[in-house]
């Protein structure tokens, strides 16, 4: 089943038109990449999509549902996570922590004022697995404000993970980061697409990540679609080359 | 009946331009520095007996220019002194710093002044009643209220026709952009503080000669001015103004029909202002928070 | 990590002691015992503040309105409903819950300043209620005519009334019970999203949790337990007046929390400790204690905004 599928989604704020009329189907198990210059409503678009704020005009569906009056955090419970372009953690509480919220929030623990022991060794292994396929292992009892930037967002893709997602959405992952730093990204997320079969949506400035990874490519400017397909035809495109590819060498 | 009622109108739209001049200070230091300045009572108190300490000397129009803005001036030694330091941090800490101050102002008011009530003289001409029918209409009312409307009307001039209030307005909404454009936040948000401070000085010295002095008399007009600037809707001063009248009125009102609430009244209605429209009567869509 | 959870253990452990024997240390160092449960009172009241403020950062100013409820409803069960003390304390915590829940449903949505002005404001609905409501209340005079009363446990009485020292006991077995369950519910599931929320409020929401729901349950169980210290400070001093709701009283409980650390369970006490034992030295010694208060305030913010704990451990964390 369609996992997402936006209908013609607009967002108005006042008088400037952010996104128009945009619209997106991501297939199960896929690797969408969004990409366009500065400005083009990337972000607004996943803010949409996540339910930051409603869209003006148009619907969003996940897996079948419509979404599109749900609060973000109802959409998140049906399992779309999303991580942000200045990465969102809980930088006063160590890394371990950050992870075991997200554990125990994703098992329906939130209002527990208590746990067993064995619900707490479940949540504990769980904890471990996540930090192991993070590379934070040997970290866990760092605060996470203290983490390298990299490792801060390793963080936070890890805690969007541990709630199982269908859909995880990740904006601009590898911004702000050194060659080492954006590969080690760039490898976990085709881990995590590859080998645990996870459907993403990413935004991307770093076309070397963008053209290895996706899938399929979305091109949006000035809050328009501009072409959509597959890698290649998206590197083929005229109307790309002039619009975006050719701006961003020059 | 229809007297009382009037009167009690008429009696709750001057307490409630009270409210209005007091919130409507509270509400620019509030917007844009986001310090609730608890202190702002203990300024009112300041400019009232600042004024009975002027008027033997300069008389009661030398002491209604001069009271507040030595009030004023003070505002300005404080706000650099103590506040400053604290924008931009966690609102907690000038929300305490401005509660001590309160508890310090109250208590410096007591030590100079005295705990007692003071009388508060009036030109002759302002005590008189201006109708024998409306005997409540007397000059000092109607002289507050010009006095009110002034103050308002020029306030809001000046924030909409002068540069200075062009860049409040405009650092109320974006600071950051404010900044970048090369205006000097600092300054700016010391002379939003010295105009908020001068509106609180002015109602102490019209609160003065319609209430008599008493040290608590800021500390028993402060509630009402939160409740004014949330009714009215947080970041809209057009919004405190409308809502410090309304809940003037409504306690005068409730005066008459259920005097063991008139001061609850107001509570009950911010209350269903909060149900019914979370965001204040004229408050801006993204201040909710 | 485990020296330091060693650390805290034997902190803990301190603590209690020194709770355990206050009554007789209390003298050596020039106090009394009702001065020793005025702490414990304040000290549970702050603690309770704390448990929104410290660990789900939500600043509430309108605390002492629930502080008030717990001791208006438990001196009104005495004296109108000859209720005996464990039932008035209950009925003053029912009533300041429910009072809790109505509020806190009108404010959830705002956040900080704005959060703790429409507390504030809230909280002085039931100040003039009680100023007011002369008839019920005695108004400015306060509820007078009724006092605590001796436990009866079936197999023995507990004479609260009669001995400070025992009722000191009272209170802190109440203290002890309220607290254990606030350190357990912090140290839970329900807890971390507590700090979740105060760590980053955006994150927790998009890792699913339903943040408004939330700050409003953290907000009345925090209202809970201060209408727990309510409660005994009506029975402590046999007396309540509007004073128990009055915003000042809101003010004085947060700088307690803050004074002592906010980020620490502990803080609290310590800043109650310290602001109680301050308080009544200097309003005994002079009349113009509200400025000492006040220049405590303003000393606070300017140079120990991280409390006594906070500057004890340095960089650390509880």
């Amino acid at each position: 089943m369609t996992v997402l599928q936006v209908n013609g989604a607009s967002k108005r704020f006042g008088s400037l038109v952010a996104i128009d009329d945009v619209s997106l189907t991501i297939e199960p198990g896929e690797l969408r990449a969004i990409i366009g210059p500065n400005g083009a409503g990337k972000t607004t678009f996943f803010n949409l999509v996540s339910g930051l704020f409603a869209p003006t005009a148009g619907s969003i569906k996940f897996d079948g549902r419509d979404v599109t009056a749900l609060p973000p955090e109802e959409r998140v419970r049906r399992g779309m996570a999303r991580t942000f372009q200045i990465t969102e953690i809980f930088p006063e509480l160590p890394v371990a922590d950050n992870i075991r919220v997200a554990v125990e929030i994703a098992a329906g623990y939130r209002l527990k004022p208590w746990l067993g022991a064995a619900a707490r060794a479940v949540v504990a292994a769980r904890v471990d697995e996540l930090l192991d396929m993070g590379g934070l292992s040997d970290k866990s009892d760092v605060r996470a404000g203290a983490l390298s930037h990299g490792d801060q967002r390793a963080a936070e893709i890890m805690m969007s993970l541990a709630l199982r997602p269908r859909l995880l959405m990740l904006d601009e992952p590898t911004a702000g980061m050194g060659d080492q730093e954006t590969y080690d990204i760039a490898r976990l997320i085709r881990r995590l697409h590859r080998q645990e079969g996870l459907t993403i949506m990413l935004i991307e400035h770093d076309m070397r990540v963008v053209f290895n990874l996706a899938d399929r490519i979305m091109v949006l400017a000035e809050g328009r679609v501009l072409a959509e397909g597959a890698p290649q035809e998206i590197a083929d495109s005229d109307k790309v080359q002039a619009a975006y590819l050719g701006k961003a060498a020059a | 009946m229809t007297q009382v009622v009037l009167f009690n109108v008429f009696n709750g739209l001057i307490v409630g331009a009270f409210y209005a001049l007091m919130a409507l200070g509270l509400s620019l230091i509030l917007n844009l520095s986001g310090v609730i300045n608890f202190a702002h009572g203990g300024f009112l108190a300041l400019g009232a007996y600042l004024a009975f300490t002027l008027i033997p000397f300069i008389g009661f129009w030398g002491a209604l220019i001069v009271a507040p803005l030595l009030t004023a001036a003070l505002g300005l030694v404080i706000e650099r002194l103590l506040i400053r330091p604290l924008y931009g941090g966690d609102p907690l800490y000038g929300l305490l710093l401005t509660f001590g101050l309160a508890y310090i102002f109250e208590d410096a008011t007591r030590f100079i002044w005295g705990a007692q009530s003071l009388p508060f003289q009036l030109p002759a001409f302002l005590t008189t009643s201006l109708s024998s029918q409306f005997f409540f209409v007397t000059g000092y009312r109607v002289f507050m209220i010009v006095i009110v409307v002034a103050a308002v009307g020029g306030l809001f001039a000046v924030l909409n026709y002068t540069r200075l209030g062009m860049r409040i307005r405009a650092g109320t909404r974006d600071l950051d952009t404010v900044s970048t454009l090369g205006v000097n936040v600092r300054v700016l948000r010391s002379l939003n503080f010295g105009i908020g401070i001068y509106m609180a000085g002015l109602a102490g010295v019209l609160a003065a000669g319609l209430l008599g002095l008493s040290p608590t008399i800021g500390a028993n007009l402060i509630m009402p001015s939160f409740v004014a600037i949330i009714v009215g809707g947080l970041g809209s001063l057009l919004g405190t103004l409308l809502g410090g009248l309304m809940i003037g009125v409504a306690s005068g009102l409730a005066a008459v029909y259920f005097p063991s609430a008139t001061e609850a009244v107001i509570y009950v209605m911010m209350g269903l202002v909060l149900l019914i429209r979370p965001r204040g009567l004229l408050g801006e869509e993204g201040r909710v928070h | 990590m485990r020296p330091a959870r060693h650390r805290a253990r034997a902190f803990d452990a301190a603590v209690c002691l020194l709770l355990l024997f206050m009554p007789f240390w209390m003298g050596a160092i020039g106090g009394y015992t009702e001065l020793a449960t005025r702490i414990i009172v304040m000290g549970l009241a702050a603690m309770s503040l704390n448990f929104l403020l410290g660990f789900t950062g939500v600043l509430s100013f309108g605390h002492a309105a629930y502080f008030g409820l717990g001791a208006y409803g438990a001196a009104m069960a005495i004296k109108y409903l000859d209720a005996g003390t464990l039932p008035a304390i209950g009925l003053g915590v029912v009533v300041a819950t429910f009072a809790a829940m109505a509020i806190g449903a009108l404010i959830v949505r705002r956040r900080g300043v704005y959060f703790a002005m429409v507390t504030i404001a809230f909280g002085q609905v039931f100040y003039f209620l009680a100023f007011r409501w002369n008839a019920v209340t005695g108004g400015d005079d306060g509820l007078t005519g009724w006092h605590r009363l001796p436990i009866n446990f079936g197999f023995a009485t507990l004479d609260i009334f009669g001995n400070d020292k025992a009722f000191y006991y009272f209170a802190l077995a109440v203290f002890a019970v309220s607290v254990a369950a606030m350190a357990k519910l912090i140290d839970s599931p329900f807890g971390r999203s507590l700090t979740a929320i105060r760590e980053n409020e955006r994150r927790a929401r998009f890792l699913g949790v339903p943040v408004e729901f939330h700050i409003w349950l953290s907000f009345v169980i925090s209202c809970l337990f201060v209408s727990v210290a309510g409660a005994l400070y009506a029975l402590l001093n046999n007396f309540t007046d509007p004073r128990a709701l009055r915003f000042d009283l809101s003010g004085n409980l947060v700088i307690m929390a803050v004074l002592g650390g906010m980020r620490f369970f502990w803080g609290p006490l310590i800043g109650a400790a310290i602001f109680v034992a301050l308080q009544d030295y200097v309003s005994s010694h002079t009349e113009n204690w509200m400025s000492v208060i006040g220049l405590v305030f303003v000393l606070v913010v300017r140079f120990f905004p991280r409390g006594v704990l906070g500057m004890l451990r340095g960089g650390a964390k509880a």
